[in-house]
C-alpha cells in the first residue's frame, strides 16, 4: 500500500523510540522519561550519554568508568591529524569535522555499531575542533586532560587553559539540551544510514553534513551574523520591519515540533541574561519584535523562539568564535546520533521509500548522431 | 497521524523526475522517459548523467563541452592527495572514499548545491578510487588522460594503461545501468541531507555512507563472494542447500520494489557471456538453483534476480577487484545523487519525520548519583 506524498514527511512516523521525546504541544523535552529540565542543571554532559546509550542514568562506578573510557578516547589517529594538517587553514569548521571523523572512523573490515564505538567517537569530536581552531590561530594543538570533563576539557584544549567553573558549568548545560531531539533531520539521516548496516562513522559523517544545513543546525551563526547586522535595540523594530519587506527570515524562530516555547530555549534565555547582558539586551528586543511582527503576518502559527536563538549568546559568552557554534551543537548530538544508531541497528529495516514519478511518459531516446 | 510503516515502505517520501522504478512491471525509467534497455543501448556514462542533470540528452556540443570540463575536474587537491596518502593501506576503500570526498569538497564557508559541483564530484571519484586501489598495490598514482572518456580513463588510472576497448564498453554499460534508482536508500540520504540547505558535499559524503551498507550497495562485494565460496557450477546445489538450512540469505536476490526480473540484470546477465563466460556458468546455475529454492520455501514471494548478483560477474569480467565493487557502485550512483539534489533545491523543505514514544512515562525524578 502506497500512502499520499507529504512533503517533508512531516507527520510521518518513521521509527519508534524510547531515546527522546519531544512533546511538542506541552513544550516538553524527554530523555528516556525524564524532562530535560530535570536534567539540565545537575548533570554531567557524561551522565547525560550514558543515559542515552544505555537507558539509565549511572551509578558512581559506571560513571567513574565510562568518564575514564572518555578520557583515552581523545587523542586522534595520525592519518586523522594528517587530514587535519592537510585541510586548508580557512576551512569550514564542520567541512573540517566531517572530514576528520571520516579519518577517524576508518576501518579494515566492517564493524556493527556498539556502545564502545559509541563512547570513542563522542569523545574525539572536541579534540577535533580544539586542534583546527588551533590551527587556524597557528599554535600547537593542546593535549587532551584526563582529570577534566568532556566540556571543561573542550575548553582547555581550545584556549590551552582551563576555563573558570561557570563557564565549563554552562557549556555543560548547553552540551545536555542539546544532546538529542527526537526525529530531527541529521538523526534521521543517521538512521537511514545505519539501516543499509553500514558503519557508525558512516552514519555519523552523514549526520554532520546534515546538521551542517542552516534550516537545522547552522543556524546558529546566523542569528549572529542578523544581530550584528541589528546594531541595537532601538534599531531592531526600523530593521526587522524593513528586511521583512525584502523577504528576509528571522533567524532563531519557528519550529516543525513545538507548539509552545522550547523548554530549551527558556533554560539559555535565563543563561544568557545572566552571562551575556549586552547580548541579551539585543536579543531579547529582537524577540520581542520578531515575535509580534511574525504574529501579525501568521496569526494562526505559533511562532515561538527556538533553541538556536539564545544558543548564539551562551556560547559567545562561553568563549566560542562563531564557526564553532555549529560544530560545537554537532559535539553533543553525537550522543544522541550514536544512541538511534544503536536502537536502529538492534531492530533493523532498511528505510527505503517510495518515490512518485512527475516525469514524462516512456519514450525512446534518439541516438547522437540525430539530436539537434 | 498515520501509522508506523517499519522501513518506510509504501510511504512516499518524495516526487521526482529524475527516475522511476515500476516494480510491478519490472520497468527502470530514467529522466525524460527513457526504459533501460533503450538508453543502455545508445547512450554513455556521460550522456546519462547529462540526462540526469539536464532532463534531456546532449547532442554532440553539448556533450563534447560535457566531457572536456568532467576532464578538467578530474584532479585531486593537494588536501585530498594529502588525506588519502595518510590512510593504512588496508583501510576499507569505501572509507578512503568517503573521507576523500569529504576532504575534496571541504570549502570555506557553505555553499549552495550547483551543476558545476555535481560534474567535478563525479568526475574526481573514479580519481579517488583508482589511487586507493594503486596505493594498496604499492604503485605511483597514475595521472588522469584528458583524452578518454570516464569509463576508459577510470581503467587508465587503476591499471597505467589503456583497456580493451571491450572492458571499456562494459564498464560504461554498468555505469550507465546503476546511475539511477528511484528513491532507494543512499539517495533518500543524499535528500535528506539537501533538504536542511547543506551543501552537496555533504549530501555526497552521507550517499557514500549509506551505499557503504550491505543491505545496500554492499550487495554486489557479497553476491561475489558467495559465488567465489560455491567455486563450480556443480557445487552450486549443495553448498546453497546447506546455507539455506541454515538461515543464511542469498546476497543478489530479492528486491522491494521488483515484482519481476529486474531489467538491469537481465542486460547484465546477457553482457555476462561475453565479459565472464567461466563465471557466468557457475553464476547461471547458482541463479537456477537459488530462485528454486526461494520459491520452495516462499511461493508468494516474487522472488527475481537482482543487480547485485550479475553486476558481480560483469565487473569481474571488467578486472575490477570485488574489494572496490562498492566503489564503483559508488561511481555511478554519485550521478544520480548530485541528480536529485538538484532538482530537490527547487522545492526545498527540510525532511524531519515524527517518531512515536515507546520509552518509559515521561516526568520520572532522576535521583542524584549518591542514590542510584
Amino acid at each position: 500500500m502506497t500512502t499520499e506524498y507529504v512533503p517533508g514527511l512531516e507527520g510521518i512516523v518513521a521509527a519508534q523510540t524510547a531515546i527522546s521525546l519531544v512533546d511538542g504541544a506541552n513544550g516538553r523535552l524527554v530523555y528516556r522519561g525524564y524532562v530535560i529540565a530535570d536534567l539540565a542543571e545537575d548533570m554531567s554532559f557524561e551522565e547525560v550519554a550514558h543515559l542515552l546509550w544505555y537507558g539509565r542514568l549511572p551509578t558512581r562506578a559506571e560513571l567513574d568508568g565510562l568518564t575514564l573510557e572518555m578520557a583515552g578516547s581523545r587523542t586522534l589517529t595520525p592519518a586523522a591529524v594528517a587530514t587535519l594538517e592537510a585541510l586548508p587553514v580557512d576551512t569550514d569548521p564542520m567541512d573540517v569535522l566531517r572530514s576528520v571523523v571520516s579519518v577517524q572512523g576508518v576501518e579494515h573490515r566492517l564493524e556493527k555499531p556498539t556502545i564502545p564505538l559509541a563512547i570513542h567517537a563522542t569523545a574525539s569530536f572536541p579534540t577535533i575542533l580544539a586542534a583546527f581552531h588551533r590551527r587556524s590561530l597557528g599554535l600547537e594543538p593542546v593535549k587532551p586532560r584526563a582529570d577534566l570533563g568532556q566540556a571543561a576539557n573542550y575548553l582547555y584544549m581550545l584556549n590551552g587553559k582551563e576555563s573558570p567553573p561557570e563557564l565549563v558549568r554552562a557549556l555543560n548545560t548547553y552540551l545536555v539540551l542539546l544532546a538529542d531531539h527526537g526525529m530531527n533531520a541529521s538523526t534521521f539521516t543517521a538512521r537511514v544510514i545505519a539501516s543499509t548496516d553500514s558503519d557508525l562513522a558512516s552514519c555519523l559523517v552523514g549526520a554532520i553534513g546534515a546538521l551542517k544545513g542552516p534550516a537545522h543546525g547552522g543556524a546558529p551563526s546566523q542569528v549572529m551574523d542578523q544581530l550584528e547586522q541589528i546594531g541595537t535595540p532601538e534599531n531592531a523594530e526600523p530593521w526587522m520591519r524593513e528586511a521583512r519587506k525584502r523577504k528576509v527570515r528571522f533567524m532563531g524562530f519557528g519550529h516543525r515540533v513545538y507548539r509552545v516555547y522550547d523548554p530549551r530555549a527558556k533554560i539559555l534565555k535565563a543563561m544568557c541574561e545572566r552571562m551575556n547582558p549586552g547580548f541579551f539586551a539585543l536579543a531579547s528586543k529582537v524577540e520581542e519584535i520578531a515575535l509580534r511582527i511574525l504574529h501579525e503576518e501568521h496569526p494562526e502559527r505559533p511562532q515561538s523562539t527556538n533553541v538556536e536563538f539564545y544558543s548564539a549568546g551562551v556560547l559567545q559568552a562561553i568563549g566560542l568564535p562563531k564557526e564553532y557554534f555549529t560544530p560545537t551543537f554537532a559535539s553533543s548530538r553525537a550522543a544522541g546520533w550514536t544512541a538511534h544508531v544503536l536502537e536502529q541497528v538492534a531492530n533493523n529495516r532498511l528505510i527505503r521509500p517510495q518515490s512518485e514519478y512527475i516525469g514524462p511518459e516512456p519514450r525512446k531516446p534518439v541516438p547522437l548522431a540525430e539530436r539537434g | 497521524m498515520p501509522e508506523f510503516s517499519p522501513g518506510l515502505e509504501g510511504v512516499v517520501a518524495a516526487e521526482t523526475a529524475v527516475s522511476e522504478v515500476d516494480g510491478a512491471n519490472g520497468r527502470l525509467i530514467y529522466r525524460g522517459g527513457y526504459l533501460i534497455e533503450d538508453l543502455a543501448a545508445v547512450a554513455t556514462f556521460e550522456e546519462t548523467a547529462y540526462l540526469l542533470w539536464h532532463g534531456e540528452l546532449p547532442n554532440r556540443d553539448e556533450l563534447a563541452a560535457l566531457r572536456r570540463q568532467m576532464a578538467a575536474d578530474r584532479r585531486l587537491k593537494d588536501s585530498t592527495r594529502g588525506t588519502l596518502t595518510s590512510l593504512d593501506l588496508t583501510t576499507d576503500p569505501m572509507d578512503a572514499l568517503r573521507t576523500a570526498v569529504s576532504a575534496q569538497g571541504a570549502t570555506r564557508s557553505i555553499t549552495k548545491p550547483t551543476l558545476e559541483e555535481a560534474i567535478a564530484l563525479v568526475s574526481v571519484v573514479p580519481t579517488i578510487v583508482a589511487v586507493t586501489y594503486r596505493r594498496a598495490k604499492g604503485l605511483e598514482l597514475v595521472e588522469p588522460r584528458d583524452d578518454l572518456g570516464h569509463a576508459a580513463n577510470m581503467l587508465w588510472m587503476m591499471e597505467g594503461k589503456e583497456a580493451s576497448p571491450d572492458r571499456v564498453h562494459w564498464l560504461d554499460s554498468y555505469l550507465v545501468l546503476l546511475a539511477d534508482h528511484g528513491l532507494n536508500a543512499s539517495t533518500f540520504t543524499a535528500r535528506v541531507i539537501a533538504s536542511t540547505g547543506s551543501d552537496l558535499t555533504s549530501c555526497v559524503v552521507g550517499a557514500i555512507g549509506a551505499l557503504k551498507g550491505p543491505a545496500h550497495g554492499g550487495a554486489t562485494f557479497a553476491a561475489r563472494t558467495m559465488l567465489d565460496k560455491i567455486g563450480t557450477a556443480d557445487n552450486a546445489d549443495r553448498w546453497l542447500r546447506e546455507a539455506h538450512a541454515q538461515h543464511a540469505r542469498f546476497p543478489g536476490f530479492g528486491h522491494r520494489v521488483y515484482r519481476t526480473y529486474d531489467p538491469r540484470a537481465k542486460i547484465l546477465r546477457e553482457m555476462a557471456k561475453a565479459a565472464a563466460p567461466e563465471l557466468r556458468k557457475t553464476a547461471e546455475h547458482t541463479e537456477e538453483v537459488a530462485l528454486q529454492i526461494l520459491h520452495e520455501a516462499h511461493p508468494e514471494r516474487p522472488n527475481a534476480t537482482n543487480v547485485d548478483f550479475w553486476a558481480s560477474v560483469v565487473l569481474t569480467g571488467v578486472g575490477i577487484p570485488k574489494e572496490l565493487f562498492t566503489c564503483v557502485f559508488a561511481t555511478s550512483r554519485v550521478a544520480g545523487w548530485t541528480a536529485h539534489v538538484l532538482e530537490s533545491l527547487a522545492d526545498l523543505r527540510i525532511i524531519r519525520p515524527a517518531s512515536v514514544w515507546k520509552g518509559p512515562e515521561p516526568g520520572t525524578k532522576p535521583l542524584p548519583i549518591a542514590s542510584r
